[in-house]
């Protein structure tokens, strides 16, 4: 019985090998024990190993502990399962999302003599799924923002007004003050009993409420809020860029136009520390908004800008911020590239996510490459960086001259 | 708390439905002598409108009921020489020609910088010339990142 089992299963898995051998897709077959008894080429390409390598060998070399247990249910129990969605380690320790099924072999008597599993490597799907969440999760955090940046204008549009009335008001109360007090050192030398005991009166009540300290304090108290007044506008201004409700007017765009005007505008603020090149090249107009583009460049000069800054500090060097432009038959590149710190490796990842910022609080939001993604994810384009700390930084912008699907 | 305002002086009817923004623009204009009537919802503005002649009129943009274009629309009809100004969270919130189509001859945004305003006003009642080429200008703050030019 035993004997004419074993001759059975290999007559089996001769007919069966030929079949998996021509497969397009990933296939392992293993033993009861869970050794490999034949893979096939999609299997060995996934894996990266040859096939002596594979043969013979423990499946769960290869499995994460989650999908060494699907193979085990299979094997001891005849469970199947379907595309469950595990990972690979590879032999350079590499992690693979895969999709994976298993079912039990039997024989001509119905007895488990393995399990076979076919498999999908899941890298491509991963990182598109990855794309369309980072999309949500920026389209219902721009939703917010534009809620919260139309809500905190009004009070801050009476904050505003009301600090500077109030700066006022103490700079006219100072002047009385200073009338009253000469008026207070006149009466103390009147011949007059009432008047200088009056005038004794409001020197007690003067010094007791420390006037003259007040009054400074007040129009400190009232510039320092004045600060913070004009943070928060920065902040909502920021918010509001990065909802873009108002996403203007979907046209054909200058890209060599954008950024020049863009470029014009924040040259103000950074020309005592930065040279600025420019290499335009001859471009074809992509279809866009070109408010938004202007604004992708915005920030990126002001990132670019601001990365210098930090590097030079208090030295008298200065730094290089390069825009360039150019196209081929796909779309319009533009890079802007700064001499500023760079981007640490275990950073890079994290520089598009919505409020990831390493500036000081006043200084960034950490909305502008989020804001720059989803403006040119929108465009149907792409941005990359390349950046090496101590040298600097590289963004690439690639805009398509076909028009994306965004109609809306 | 109300604040004294002149009795005589060009009249301005102010409309916004958030009432510290009104006495704020009312401590911003105390000194420049106009006669400020201020507003918190349209329908008021409306019965005074019908009720008396104003010499300029400013409204919010944003308010319940009614926006700010559609008020100014209204305002046309009843009072059609009188000057419109539109105050707004961001220019680009507006398009140019809804402005123009409602007559406005400017934009005040929200937070508006205090010489700005006062000069917007001024130009509106023609008390002072326009200083740019076009007809329209605002008051934005000048700090603005985003200069809060018409496009
Ligand atoms: N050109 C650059 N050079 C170095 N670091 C950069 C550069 N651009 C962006 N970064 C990093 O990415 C972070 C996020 O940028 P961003 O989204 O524009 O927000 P913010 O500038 O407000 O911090 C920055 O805080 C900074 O650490
Ligand atoms: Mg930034």
């Amino acid at each position: 019985m035993e004997q004419r089992s074993i001759g059975l299963r290999q007559d089996l898995l001769r007919n069966d090998d030929s079949i998996i051998q021509n497969l397009n897709t990933a296939v392992l077959v293993v033993d009861l024990d869970g050794r490999i008894m034949s893979t096939n080429p999609p299997a060995e390409q996934i894996l990266g190993e040859s096939p002596a390598q594979l043969l013979g060998e423990p499946v769960a070399r290869w499995l994460a502990s989650s999908g060494e247990a699907l193979v085990r249910s299979t094997l001891e129990r005849g469970e199947r399962f379907r595309a469950v969605e595990s990972f690979l380690t590879l032999g350079d320790g590499a992690r693979l999302p895969i999709g994976i099924s298993w079912a039990p072999l039997m024989d001509a008597d119905g007895q488990r003599y393995g399990a076979v599993a076919t498999f999908q490597d899941l890298t491509g799907i991963k990182q598109l799924q990855n794309q369309v969440l980072q999309t949500e999760k920026l389209a219902s955090i721009g939703q917010l923002a534009a809620g919260v940046a139309h809500e905190v204008n009004n009070p801050m549009g009476f904050i505003h007004a009301n600090l500077f009335q109030m700066a006022e008001y103490v700079s006219d109360l100072r002047r009385v003050w200073e009338g009253v007090e000469a008026l207070r050192k006149a009466a103390a030398q009147v011949d007059s009993e009432e008047l200088r005991s009056v005038g004794a009166q409001l020197t007690a009540l003067a010094e007791e409420a420390d006037v003259d300290f007040v009054l400074s304090d007040l129009g400190k108290a009232i510039r320092e809020s004045q600060e913070g007044s004009e943070r928060i506008r920065h902040i909502v201004q920021d918010l509001r860029d990065f909802s873009h409700q108002d996403s203007g007017q979907r046209g054909m765009a200058d890209v060599n136009q954008c950024v020049d005007s863009t470029a014009s505008i924040v040259w103000p603020m950074m020309k005592h520390l930065v040279v600025l090149e420019k290499e335009y090249g001859e471009i074809p107009l992509v279809p866009g908004y070109a408010m938004q583009l202007k604004q992708v460049f915005m920030n990126l000069l002001v990132n670019a800008y601001q990365a210098i800054e930090e590097r030079v500090g208090d030295t008298a060097e200065t730094g290089t911020v390069r825009l360039t432009t150019r196209s081929d038959e796909t779309g319009v590149f533009v890079t802007v590239e700064d001499t500023g710190t760079g981007i640490p490796e275990d950073r890079v990842s994290r520089i598009f996510d919505p409020f990831f910022t390493t500036k000081s609080v006043g200084n960034g939001t950490g909305l502008g490459l989020s804001t720059c993604y989803s403006i040119v994810q929108r465009h149907g384009g792409r941005i990359d960086v390349e950046s090496t700390v101590g040298e600097g930084s590289t963004f690439q912008l690639w805009l398509p001259l076909e028009g994306s699907g965004d109609d809306d | 708390m109300t604040i004294e305002l002149p009795r005589s002086g060009p009249a301005i009817l102010v409309v916004d439905d958030e009432p510290r923004i009104l006495s704020a623009l009312q401590r911003s204009l105390r000194r420049e002598g106009y006669q400020l009537f201020t507003s918190e919802s349209v329908q008021e503005a409306l019965v005074l409108l019908s009720s008396r002649s104003f010499d300029l009129v400013v409204s919010d943009h944003k308010m319940p009921g009614m926006s700010g274009i559609q008020f100014l629309e209204e305002v046309a009809r009843l009072q059609p020489d009188v000057p419109r100004l539109l105050i707004t969270g961001w220019t680009e919130e507006i398009p140019m020609e809804e402005l123009r189509r409602v007559g406005a001859c400017a934009l005040i945004t929200k937070p508006w910088d205090d010489a700005r305003l006062k000069a917007t006003l001024r130009r509106a009642l023609g008390m002072e010339p326009v200083e740019t080429p076009t007809e329209w200008s605002s008051a934005g703050s000048s700090s603005s990142s985003q200069e809060s030019r018409l496009r």
